[in-house]
């Protein structure tokens, strides 16, 4: 395990352990989860999460 | 190295994820219920406003909180604590706690300040979109806020002022958020549920997602201490089964 102290080595000791695929598809991940959860209008949906939105105080009430 | 740091905020995520979706099914679904019971100006007017049957709904409910957990827990823990923990003032434990109150703070708590949690039973004024808009911007200015604070605390820090002036000063660009309350929306809601109902309601919702940020620091904590534990051991050698 190699010495990390500063913030851009992790950065480039992270850069090299994923490639470029993973980390597209993480972020593509937690960006779907994101619209998911925050910004989804559907009534379906909106309705489903009714009550979770209330106790997270998510603001697209 | 970053697999393993990935690995540790998801199960972190899972644990407090699991817990928030408890909490919920046992005090957030009836609350809900009941303060929608108090309202009768509400958005969803009865008769046609919800169309799921109300299990469904509280089940989604907790599988909501599970899912919200694990992305916190994944994307704070897993990728951001990794990257950041060199910068993070104090050691061990102090550095999660550190964290845990920044990812509070920009995902809820800066937000909150222009768009509190309203109950069930009360509406909004301010247009959905609007909403969202403010949010982004209210939470993207409580991050810089976070780490503009850090910043002034290591900087002082390093020029040898004690610590608890340093973090006194680094409780300065807070004051950012200021600027939200006097350019966001004055936050108007109607609707009839009374206001101590709406504190009480408002002080839950606080606690449920403070409380799930302590709990993904303080697991996220129990399993890299386990790691550590692990690490001194060997490899090679077998752990003693506690």
């Amino acid at each position: 395990m190699a010495a990390t102290h500063t913030v851009s080595d992790r950065i480039a000791q992270a850069n090299q352990e994923l490639t470029r695929w993973e980390v597209a598809a993480g972020l593509a991940l937690t960006a779907g989860l994101l619209i998911g959860l925050l910004l989804l209008q559907q009534p379906l949906a909106h309705d489903g999460l009714h009550n979770f939105r209330h106790a997270a105080g998510v603001v697209c009430h | 190295m970053f697999r393993a740091s990935l690995r540790r905020g998801l199960t972190a995520g899972a644990v407090g994820g699991l817990l928030f979706g408890l909490f919920t099914a046992l005090v957030a679904n009836p609350l809900v219920g009941y303060t929608e019971s108090l309202a009768h100006a509400h958005e969803h007017a009865p008769g046609q406003g919800h169309v799921m049957p109300e299990t469904v709904t509280a089940a989604a409910s907790v599988a909501g909180g599970v899912v919200w957990g694990v992305l916190l827990g994944g994307v704070v823990f897993g990728v951001l604590y990794y990257l950041t923990e060199p910068a993070l003032p104090g050691a061990g434990s102090t550095k999660r706690y550190v964290l845990a109150a920044a990812g509070f703070l920009t995902v809820s708590g800066g937000p909150w300040l222009l768009l509190p949690p309203q109950p069930a039973g009360v509406a909004h004024t301010t247009p959905v979109g609007t909403r969202i808009g403010w949010y982004l911007a209210a939470a993207a200015t409580a991050a810089v806020a976070c780490t503009l604070a850090v910043v002034v605390f290591r900087r002082l820090a390093q020029t040898g002022v004690a610590v608890r002036f340093a973090a006194l000063a680094g409780l300065l660009p807070f004051g950012l958020l200021a600027i939200l309350l006097v350019l966001g929306p004055s936050g108007t809601a109607v609707g009839d549920v009374p206001g101590t109902v709406v504190l009480a309601y408002r002080g839950v919702v606080v606690a449920g997602q403070a409380g799930l940020w302590v709990v993904l620091a303080a697991v996220h904590g129990r399993l890299s201490h386990r790691r550590k534990q692990r690490l001194a051991v060997g490899p090679n050698e077998t752990l003693p089964t506690d």
